[in-house]
């Protein structure tokens, strides 16, 4: 990991200083030594940068914000999950994939909620990054995939499986207890990659499509709405929960909804480049004969 | 002398308040080592924790000022419309164990929903509560009481302080005449008495940063140091002392209710005109408002800095920003 900082560092002072790039986004620390989302613009800035385990964000929230693109031309520091959202943003237009310079680093799992490993780390989709413009670290050095039944054992899908076998009314009760904390910060969707409207649906108030009261049914519109929105296209890199100051596990929902589309459309979010979206293709050959 | 009480005692005073009629909203685990604020019953008052953790995953303002409460029903009979106002919060509520920073944020909160109106909602729910603070055992690297007139044992707001003796009993210390007759008779006489943590070190200096930011409007400062905002509402629903809200209608046009729902300036949307101009057109300018809100405006109008230094906002962004880090980063601007 030492290494690779180092070499992250060198990779973008190189990049700054032959105007490949005009900022790089990357993880630096607060003042209080937390890793926290930095924006290098002067090469002589890129010691700043960090790679360690505690850099959990996915930095790529922020190639769609507008403040940032403000900067010029982004390179950005990325880990194998996070890679997948920038094939699914450029999959749906929302970034010119060649505008971006893409360091995607080898990764060994990271840690957050109290330095804990994350859970989404168990059930990782690959720990070497692809679809990325230049890769730091090693292959060896990288831990063993799992295999597509290997993971399905694991961490979340286990607990996916456990509340899925609950009887109805046992798993409302879970849900409840879980929405009816969730406060309307929107924390999840804006940490979300791919959250990327600039009006969401649940911003609307003119008439209100989903209650925008954060009153149990409110909640409950407004995780589901979320869900359905992100489904085939969440790339389960658990931003979300990790945001989400009332600690709810949404990765749960979207990693259901991941799930089906791996197993009814072999579809797994944003490891094609050109992928048409799942929700938003028409096939012949569909299972469902409702739509020929 | 002190007065001491001991745990299982403290929590039969919350079960008996609530047997008595009374709602009672205490400090409860949930699981991912989380504590919530929460509405508990008798038997809930089992499962008080007062020690153990630092700060709450939600505030205290929720219990005065909810994150949603209806206002009025209306419903269309014929060609009239018909309205019902929401009944006046009638309950002697206890509020158990929370911190000096979060009481502190209610004589601030009392200020404006209680200036040139008068918010019955929030003003009944406050004349309803009781308070019970817990002196702060440590503070965190996002603790800031002391940078803004508070301390770990702040009695602004609280009818009664509580001071762990870590071995099961509390020293008790009433405030006001309510805190009093709350724990009559409950306490026994002890020599032991209790100590909070020291305070956390002086951040920065606040009326040095409220001339900065006076004098600042149009830096380049608020943008540069806005950038890892990601615009969502984590650090003004977590905080104490925010209190915008938004009105809406729900329901159809045959019947419904128009309700208060917590709203964030943080949001692009906090701004925006039907025209489409934005006032507030990017992060570094949503965040200049929130900061100059607390630290400039308000006290302006009222003396007071609206941030009682809880840390909230820094301790739940997902980013760790919040005001703290754009405080010390003003008090280090040169000119
Ligand atoms: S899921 Fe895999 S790629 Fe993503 S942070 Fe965890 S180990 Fe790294
Ligand atoms: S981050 Fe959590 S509390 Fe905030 S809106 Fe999302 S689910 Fe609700
Ligand atoms: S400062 Fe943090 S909590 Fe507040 S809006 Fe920005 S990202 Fe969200
Ligand atoms: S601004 Fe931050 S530190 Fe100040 S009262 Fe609000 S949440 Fe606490």
């Amino acid at each position: 990991m030492e290494y690779q900082e180092y070499q992250l560092r060198e990779t973008a002072a190189k990049l700054l200083e032959e105007e490949k790039a005009n900022v790089v986004i990357g993880y630096g620390l607060s003042k209080t030594g937390k890793v926290v989302p930095v924006f290098i613009t002067r090469p002589e800035d890129a010691q700043k940068l960090v790679w360690n385990s505690e850099c959990h964000q996915n930095l790529v929230v922020f190639l769609t914000r507008p403040e940032v693109k403000r900067l010029g031309k982004p390179a950005i520091v990325v880990k194998p999950c996070d890679a997948r959202a920038i094939v699914v943003l450029a999959n749906e237009s929302q970034i010119m994939r060649h505008e971006v310079y893409v360091i995607g680093m080898v990764c060994e799992g990271v840690n957050e909620d109290q330095g804990r490993p994350s859970s989404r780390c168990a059930i990782c989709y690959g720990h070497y990054p692809q679809n990325v413009d230049q890769v730091i670290g090693e292959a060896e050095d990288a831990p063993k995939d799992l295999s597509k039944e290997e993971r399905r054992k694991t961490g979340k899908y286990q607990r996916i499986e456990e509340i899925k076998a609950l009887p109805p009314d046992e798993r409302l009760a879970y849900w409840k207890r879980e929405f009816s904390r969730c406060v309307r910060c929107y924390a999840c969707r804006q940490s979300c990659p791919l959250c990327y409207c600039n009006r969401c649906v649940a911003d609307k108030n003119r008439p209100a499509r989903i209650p925008t009261s954060a009153s149990l049914q409110g909640n409950f519109a407004w995780n589901i709405l979320r869900a359905f929105h992100l489904a085939g296209r969440c790339v389960s890199c658990g931003a979300c929960s990790a945001a989400c100051p009332a600690g709810i596990d949404l990765n749960l929902i979207n990693l259901t909804l991941a799930n089906a589309a791996e197993e009814q459309f072999d579809h797994l979010s944003g490891t094609k480049v050109g992928a048409l979206p799942l929700i938003g293709t028409f096939s012949e050959s569909d299972k469902e004969d409702f739509i020929r | 002398m002190s007065r001491i009480i001991s745990l299982d005692d403290l929590r039969q005073i919350a079960a008996d308040f609530i047997r008595a009629g009374g709602l009672a909203v205490a400090p409860v685990p949930f699981d991912n080592d989380r504590v919530f604020f929460q509405y508990i019953d008798e038997e809930g008052a089992g499962k008080i924790v007062l020690s153990g953790w630092l700060k709450a995953a939600n505030t205290i303002k929720d219990f005065f000022f909810p994150r949603h409460e209806k206002l009025f029903s209306y419903e269309r009979i014929h060609n009239d419309v018909v309205l019902a106002d929401a009944p006046e919060f009638g309950k002697p509520q206890l509020l158990f164990g929370c911190r000096p920073c979060e009481a502190a944020s209610l004589p601030i909160l009392d200020k404006v929903f209680g200036w040139d109106y008068q918010d019955r909602f929030y003003q009944s729910r406050r004349r309803m509560t009781t308070v019970v603070t817990v002196a702060c055992h440590k503070s965190d690297d996002d603790c800031f009481c002391s940078s803004v007139g508070g301390s770990p044992e702040n009695t602004e707001g609280s009818d009664a302080i509580l001071y762990n003796l870590a071995d099961g009993t509390f020293e008790v210390r009433p405030v006001t005449e309510r805190g009093e007759q709350l724990f009559e008779g409950k306490t026994s006489e002890s020599t032991k008495t209790g100590k909070a943590c020291p305070p956390p070190p002086v951040r920065f200096d606040a009326s040095k940063c409220k001339t900065w930011m006076d004098g600042h409007f149009d830096s380049p400062f608020w943008n540069e140091h806005a950038l890892r905002c990601v615009g969502c509402g984590a650090c003004t629903y977590l905080c104490p002392t925010c209190h915008c809200f938004d009105i809406v209608d729900e329901g159809s046009y045959a019947k419904g209710n128009r309700v208060k729902n917590w709203d964030f300036c943080q949001s692009a949307l906090f701004t925006l005109h039907a025209s489409g101009h934005n006032p507030r057109p990017d992060q570094g300018a949503r965040q200049r408002q929130r900061l100059m809100h607390k630290f400039s405006i308000y006290p302006d109008k009222f003396g007071k800095i609206l941030c009682t230094g809880c840390g909230n906002c820094t301790r739940h962004c997902p980013t760790v920003l919040g005001v703290k880090p754009f405080l010390e980063a003003i008090e280090e601007q040169e000119d």
